[in-house]
């Protein structure tokens, strides 16, 4: 359904993804990792519309999507969280979920914000202040729930787990695998820790200085050479 | 609740009481006209500085293009003055078309070209001298009309119309405030991309602001060409036009609906009945230091700070409710 063909973001010198191709298939959900600055958020930048690629191209179920402003492929069905959380301001949580359904759904369906807000497990917070009333995981709650509440075919979660304590970490990874058999999307999912994607991905995609070095099941790309080596290597936090 | 109780209350003493109290007081009816006619143009400045998040100082251009229009329409194709009240309205957002690029600008920079703008607009009025009379300017300008016998032409017919056209003004200010838009603007502020990112069209709803804004004020501006008759450049396209508002607005509140109404009321009269008695010529001073000294001290308005610290003098600590804190 996602269809990247030798994309290439360049920042001035700075290639930060470097002729990457990647295909993701209708409800598979893949892994993505690699060192920090390895250009995996730009990547998800250049799929949502928040950067223009130098080169190469890009489709969603069939449609070329390098064209449209950030705005259309949320309408298209491309959902994405950010790694730092950007609630809407001055909103409730609640109204976060309305705002995003209302404009990237295109209709509002109160009885779908409420069940998206139980399923994050926001009900109690869905009447606070978005932006200055939440812990860190209840941000990263709202993240997904805004993204889901636009009705997405595809998400893109950017580190949606780290920096979590355990607790909400396992709790948070569980609310996932039950997101995606509900909503039967796709996923595409950021995220450091091995155990954690190994866990939650039948596949994992590894980028490193911006290239694709890896693309298979678990075992196989972490126990590639040259995938340990960037992660020994490499410079992450 | 409150509000349940005072809009009905407001509707009586605006439209009840007010006219026949100040009937025979043509001096104070003229004021308050006046008064209503920067409240128009504060909160159409307010709605562009509040749910567009953009900083205007250029509002002149719009209120001039309105009257202008209005008064040209009038007298050159005999379009019936209501008519062409909205007309120039429409006008000053065809206008607002020109200040579209600008939207890409942030902040101050978005406030200093909308200036620019202001300014060719007054070189424009004063050049077409074949359309606008150029710096000669217009004279015998259509007052309001008679309607069904009632003569809106008077002191007390102007003021309803006014009146009239600032409630609606509220009234759709208000609809828009607690809309799904309204909320997408409100939220565009902090971060425009967090409300992309979820399907905004952020430009589209900004440059819609900017054209009901514009409108707004159009109209407003159409509106006192008619009660004064008369039209130049240099009147039509003051800066007054621009600061006046922008003070009252951000001395009331820019950020809360009542905020840019009291503001403009309380604003005038102390310049009409304070300022202009001290300082006869150049009183408008006195806003240039007051509206610095706001924006350093109390960018939210004078009236949201003060009644901030009557609420912290008045309530015990520890009942205080972040979430009502942020007025209307
Ligand atoms: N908007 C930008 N302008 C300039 N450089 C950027 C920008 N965004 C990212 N970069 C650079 O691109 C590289 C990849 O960054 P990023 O995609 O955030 O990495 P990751 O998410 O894998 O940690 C980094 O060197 C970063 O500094
Ligand atoms: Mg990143």
């Amino acid at each position: 359904m996602l269809r990247l063909d030798a994309i290439t973001v360049q920042f001035g010198g700075l290639t930060a993804v470097k002729g990457v191709s990647l295909s993701i298939g209708a409800q598979e959900v893949v892994g993505l990792v690699g060192p920090n600055g390895a250009g995996k958020t730009t990547l998800f930048n250049a799929i949502s519309g928040l950067v223009r690629p130098t080169a190469g191209r890009a489709s969603f179920e069939e449609a070329d999507i390098l064209k449209a402003p950030m705005y259309k492929r949320a309408r298209m069905g491309i959902g994405r969280t950010f790694q730092i959380p950007q609630p809407m301001h001055e909103l409730t949580v609640r109204q976060n979920l309305l705002v995003a359904q209302r404009f990237g759904a295109g209709r509002v369906d109160e009885a779908k914000v409420d069940e998206i807000l139980s399923f994050l497990h926001l009900s109690d917070k869905a009447d606070r202040d978005a932006a200055t009333e939440l812990s860190l995981s209840e941000l990263k709650a709202l993240e997904v729930g805004k993204a889901l509440a636009t009705d997405p075919r595809l998400l893109l979660l950017d580190e949606v787990l780290a920096g979590l304590e355990t607790a909400s970490k396992r709790s948070f990874m569980k609310t996932l695998t039950e997101l995606h058999a509900r909503y039967r999307i796709s996923i595409l999912i950021i995220e450091h820790d091995i155990e954690t994607i190994s866990n939650l991905c039948p596949r994992v995609c590894v980028l490193n200085y911006g290239q694709l070095i890896a693309d298979g099941t678990p075992q196989e790309v972490f126990s590639d050479p040259e995938v340990i080596r960037s992660y020994t290597g490499g410079g992450h936090d | 609740m409150r509000v349940r109780v005072l809009i009905p209350l407001l509707v009586i003493v605006l439209y009840g009481v007010v006219p026949f109290a100040l009937a025979g007081n043509n001096y104070v009816m003229s004021i308050l006209v006046a008064a209503l006619i920067i409240a128009g143009v504060a909160l159409a400045w307010a709605l562009l500085g509040n749910l567009g998040g953009m900083v205007s100082f250029g509002h002149a251009a719009f209120f001039g293009v309105g009257s202008y229009i209005s008064a040209i329409v009038t007298m050159k194709l005999g379009v019936p003055v209501f008519a062409a009240m909205l007309l120039g309205g429409a006008g000053a957002a065809v206008a607002a078309v020109a200040v579209l690029p600008a939207l890409r600008l942030s902040g101050p920079y978005f406030a200093l070209a909308v200036l620019a703008y202001a300014h060719i607009f007054k070189i424009l009025a004063t050049e077409f001298t074949t359309i606008t009379g150029g710096a000669g300017g217009i004279l015998g300008i259509p007052t309001l009309p008679r309607v069904l016998g009632y003569d809106f032409g008077s002191k007390v017919g102007g003021y309803l119309v006014i009146v009239t056209i600032v409630l609606l003004f509220a009234l759709v200010y208000a609809r828009i405030r607690n809309s799904y838009y309204g909320y997408a603007l409100r939220a565009m502020h902090d971060s425009e991309d967090a409300t992309r990112v979820v399907g905004v069209h952020s430009t589209l709803l900004k440059a819609l602001m900017l054209f009901l804004s514009a409108f707004m004020t159009g109209v407003v501006g159409a509106f006192n060409a008619h009660c004064i008759n008369f039209l130049e450049p240099d009147y039509a396209f003051s800066s007054g036009w621009t600061m006046l508002p922008v003070v009252a607005a951000i001395f009331g509140g820019y950020r809360t609906l009542t905020g840019p109404l009291v503001g403009a009321v309380v604003v005038y009269t102390v310049d009409q009945l304070v300022f202009k008695s001290l300082i006869p010529s150049g009183h408008q001073i006195i806003f240039g230091v007051l509206l610095g000294v706001m924006i350093l001290f109390a960018p939210d308005g004078l009236i949201p700070l003060l009644a901030k610290k009557l609420q912290w003098v008045r309530q015990p600590r520890g009942c205080r409710d972040p979430r009502t804190e942020s007025v209307c």
